[in-house]
């Protein structure tokens, strides 16, 4: 069945969206523009609809990924046009392309994301003083974070090796901090995770909180960094 | 609203709050002469299931110069940071401000929800009081099913729409945009207003109480308003607007669905319930009508399912034709047809195994009560035996799970009415056994609510049962109920108590309301958030006996609080059904032919409308 594979941001009103609502979100888009969408078989039918990677709740994706089967082969255009028209404000299909059967999924290549965390400085930083700050975090040789497990237990885990790069700037009284964190089934890192432990170790003086970015999706399969569209 | 995207990551469901969704209608603020902000009072996924908001959205966001845009109860935990942070309630649509708005529109459509309406009121920063607002505050109106015993929000509600909203809403917008361009002061405006059919302005009438504090008499303060305010019903149920653009919310709500409304009203008569009488008479919409208002909703949200909605939905005529066209029509792209509040007859469930793509495990029925005696009271036109039958053909059909919903404390009930709902709902599992349903599987959930006396129906007059009893009764069948298979739910008396008070209370009530608000009550409907101690000491600081209000046994020549909201059903016909009801009398369904004398389609010169076929 023809496979395609949407390049989409998910901003605005739509960043609060949870990843199960947003399945139901694109499944209905679908329907509207009429497109024939592909199902599952058996007993509960679900739409052909597989993202890359869930991205939490009120993060802003700019450049998120998702495959759609449909029952018949439709241009790329065709396709593209009907369904651009028909999602809620702040989802917006940025392109769109047909990819082979055997491509393996999203999810099964995924393995690293791109952020951007912005704040509003509280205080008087430099440059200077914001680079020692990251140099210093990622210099540490273990980064544990407390995460719960499925029973609630409380278990720590370093997060440092899933921190590839980071990075900071600053622009008109806001820090903006860039990272690229492991993502996907193992050792993933969540954005929220690093820049809490960011923070305790930096100290920078942060007003409120980080309004957080996913930038971009990537497969670091094979020793190299690769987009994945 | 910077603010809001700091607060809006630490609080559960946000997509609650940020509006956006398919179909969100965002006129133009400056263009528009006239702007009403409409709250549900509740939380968004239940607001967002009640198709009266999609219509009244619908009909004035239409219309040119006026704009509507939807407000929900933010969940406590949202409130809190609202308040913390000092961000008012704001629309969904563009962000503002409720209090910007010229109409505040809230719907009542329960009775535990009225704290909510000051709550919102209040984090508005609205006064509260119709009294303490004047021409720089919106207006604050209501309407909806709890409208029609609208004193207990007297105090707080600049006038009610008593009815149905289709037809009513356009007369309003029609005199504000007038009275606006000549200037009218508030008070004038509510003068002209309260002379529109349907229009309640408590502000225009007094209440006198008797020595013994019932309600003596509810009358207008001034020549020319209405002695009696006469409900709104719409005529024409196939030319009325119906919205094919509903709002698709983004987030998982109740109803998550195309509602295609099929027929308003019920012929069946059940005494104890308000619906049945308020939107009387029943309109059924021609096949063609619904059809074509399916096909523009499947195209127009994307929905994979279309429930025809109704009070009573295998009433209605053609409902076999419908549903079979619908289905032949959609079901290629996936979208199938479901049938809320079915009969427990074979013709339901033979319909409901035909249409229905996506199998639900479990069916729902309505026994009421657990015998034939307590049924012919309450006028309830199904029996016991009909109910096995069917549910015995249910699970030979497949299904595993069937829901019984009953009511305990109606009047007459005894200990062998109480033995007739156990007895009842082990033989639909007895049933559900010898038709091979898996152990594991099989199961019988019996949900059993306490009856609440609602103003304009034949039980107006009878007392709630105390609290005290109910839970010896919930005990009962607590007891009974134990055994594999059997799921039993209820309901907590201290919120039916509640619900009865206000169902049928006064003016004076209002009292109480402001100070269960400043205690802190909220989303009363919603068992996690009851207090029932902060309520009592709210009624402890007014001085007001709630126990008068729930538990008064009214005489038929008593006047009633709510007896000048007139839903055209005479108070004769009620009094007959009444006496009826407690001699065990059944009276006929208004459907086949045998007029019940209800009195209404003289009174409002109206008509059942039946779809034929």
């Amino acid at each position: 069945m023809p496979r395609y594979r949407m390049l989409y941001n998910k901003v605005g009103p739509a960043r609060y969206i949870s990843h199960l609502d947003l399945l139901r979100t694109f499944e209905r888009a679908v329907r509207r523009a009429g497109l024939p969408l592909a199902f599952t078989r058996g007993f509960n039918p679900h739409p052909k609809i597989a993202f890359a990677a869930p991205l939490g709740v009120s993060i802003a994706g700019e450049a998120e990924y998702a495959d759609l089967e449909l029952d018949v082969l439709l241009p790329e255009d065709e396709v593209a046009w009907a369904l651009s028209g028909k999602l809620p404000q702040g989802i917006g299909l940025i392109d769109i392309k047909t990819v082979p059967e055997q491509t393996p999924s999203l999810m099964a290549v995924v393995d690293r994301a791109t952020y951007r965390a912005e704040a509003e400085l509280a205080g008087r930083i430099s440059v200077e003083e914001l680079n020692v700050a990251v140099n210093a975090f990622l210099e540490l040789p273990e980064i544990p974070v407390e995460r719960k497990n499925k029973s609630g237990k409380i278990k720590k885990h370093d997060i440092r090796p899933g921190i590839f790069s980071m990075s900071g700037r600053l622009n008109n009284g806001t820090i903006i901090i860039e990272a690229e964190l492991k993502t996907g089934s193992s050792g993933n890192v969540r954005l929220e995770e690093a820049l809490a432990a960011f923070k305790k170790n930096s100290r920078l003086p942060v007003r409120g909180e980080f309004v957080l970015y996913r930038t971009g999706l990537y497969t670091g399969r094979n020793k190299k960094k690769k987009m994945l569209w | 609203m910077e603010l809001l995207h700091q607060i809006l990551p630490r609080v559960q469901k946000p997509a609650r709050y940020t509006g956006g969704e398919w179909n969100a209608v965002n006129k133009d603020w400056d263009r528009a002469e006239l702007k009403v902000a409409f709250g549900f009072p509740d939380v968004y996924e239940v607001g967002m299931s009640w198709l009266g908001l999609q219509i009244i959205y619908g009909i004035v966001n239409r219309r040119a110069g006026v704009l509507m845009e939807r407000v929900f109860a933010p969940w406590p935990d949202m409130e809190e940071k609202m308040r913390e942070n000092g961000l008012t309630l704001f629309t969904l649509e563009s962000l503002r401000p409720v209090r910007d708005f010229d109409v505040c529109a809230f719907t009542l459509q329960y009775e535990l929800s009225f704290s909510n309406v000051l709550n919102m009121l209040d984090l508005s920063g609205i006064p509260l009081r119709s009294e303490q607002r004047n021409e720089e505050h919106p207006l604050v109106i209501a309407g909806g099913p709890c409208a029609f015993n609208p004193e207990p929000l007297a105090d707080f509600i600049d006038f009610f729409v008593i009815g149905e909203g289709e037809e009513a809403i356009n007369d309003f917008l029609d005199v504000f945009l007038e009275a606006k361009r000549r200037k009218l002061s508030r008070r004038d405006f509510l003068l002209e207003t309260a002379q529109i059919q349907g229009f309640y302005v408590p502000s225009l009438y007094h209440v006198l109480y008797r020595a013994d504090g019932a309600v003596q008499k509810v009358f207008p303060l001034k020549e020319g308003i209405p002695e009696k305010v006469t409900k709104r019903c719409v005529r024409d149920l196939d030319r009325v607007f119906f919205p094919v653009r509903p709002v698709v919310p983004s987030t998982g709500v109740v109803h998550d669905r195309i509602m295609v409304e099929i027929m308003r009203g019920c012929t069946r008569g059940c005494r104890f319930c308000q619906a049945g009488i308020i939107y009387r008479p029943v309109r059924e919409k021609k096949p063609d009508t619904v059809l074509k208002l399916a096909d523009e909703l499947v195209q127009n949200t994307g929905y994979d399912e279309i429930s025809l909605a109704s009070l009573s939905t295998s009433d209605y005529s053609r409902l076999q034709e419908v549903a079979r066209s619908l289905l032949d029509k959609h079901s290629g792209c996936g979208v199938g047809v479901s049938l809320p509040s079915l009969r427990a007859d074979n013709f339901s469930l033979e319909l409901a195994k035909e249409v229905q793509r996506v199998r639900r495990s479990s069916l729902t029925f309505a026994p009421e009560v657990g015998t034939q005696r307590l049924r012919n009271v309450i006028n309830k036109g199904v029996t016991g035996d009909d109910l096995l039958k069917t549910a015995g053909a249910a699970f030979r059909k497949g299904w595993q799970a069937i829901k019984l919903y009953f009511m305990i404390g109606l009047p007459t009930e005894t200990e062998e009415d109480l033995d007739g709902i156990v007895m009842l709902a082990k033989n639909v599992l007895a049933l559900g056994r010898e038709a091979g349903v898996p152990r594991g599987r099989l199961r019988v959930t019996v949900s059993v609510s306490s009856f609440v006396p609602k103003a304009h129906t034949a039980f107006q007059w009878e007392p709630q049962t105390t609290q005290d009893e109910l839970k010896k009764r919930q005990a009962y069948l607590a007891e009974r109920l134990r055994q594999r298979g059997l799921v039993y739910n209820y309901h907590d008396p201290g919120m039916s108590f509640m619900e009865a008070v206000f169902a049928r209370g006064d003016r004076r009530l209002g009292a109480v309301l402001l100070k269960a608000f400043e205690l802190g009550c909220k989303f009363d409907g919603w068992s996690e958030h009851f207090h029932w101690e902060s309520w009592r000491e709210a009624f402890r600081l007014t001085g007001v006996d709630p126990a008068s209000y729930a538990y008064r046994r009214f005489n038929h020549d008593d006047p009633l609080p709510w007896e000048h909201i007139d839903t055209g059903v005479s108070g004769k016909f009620l009094e007959d059904e009444h006496r009826r009801a407690l001699a065990g009398i059944t009276t006929g369904d208004c459907r086949t032919g045998t007029c019940p004398g209800c009195g209404l389609c003289s009174t409002l010169e109206i008509r059942p409308v039946y779809a034929g076929g």
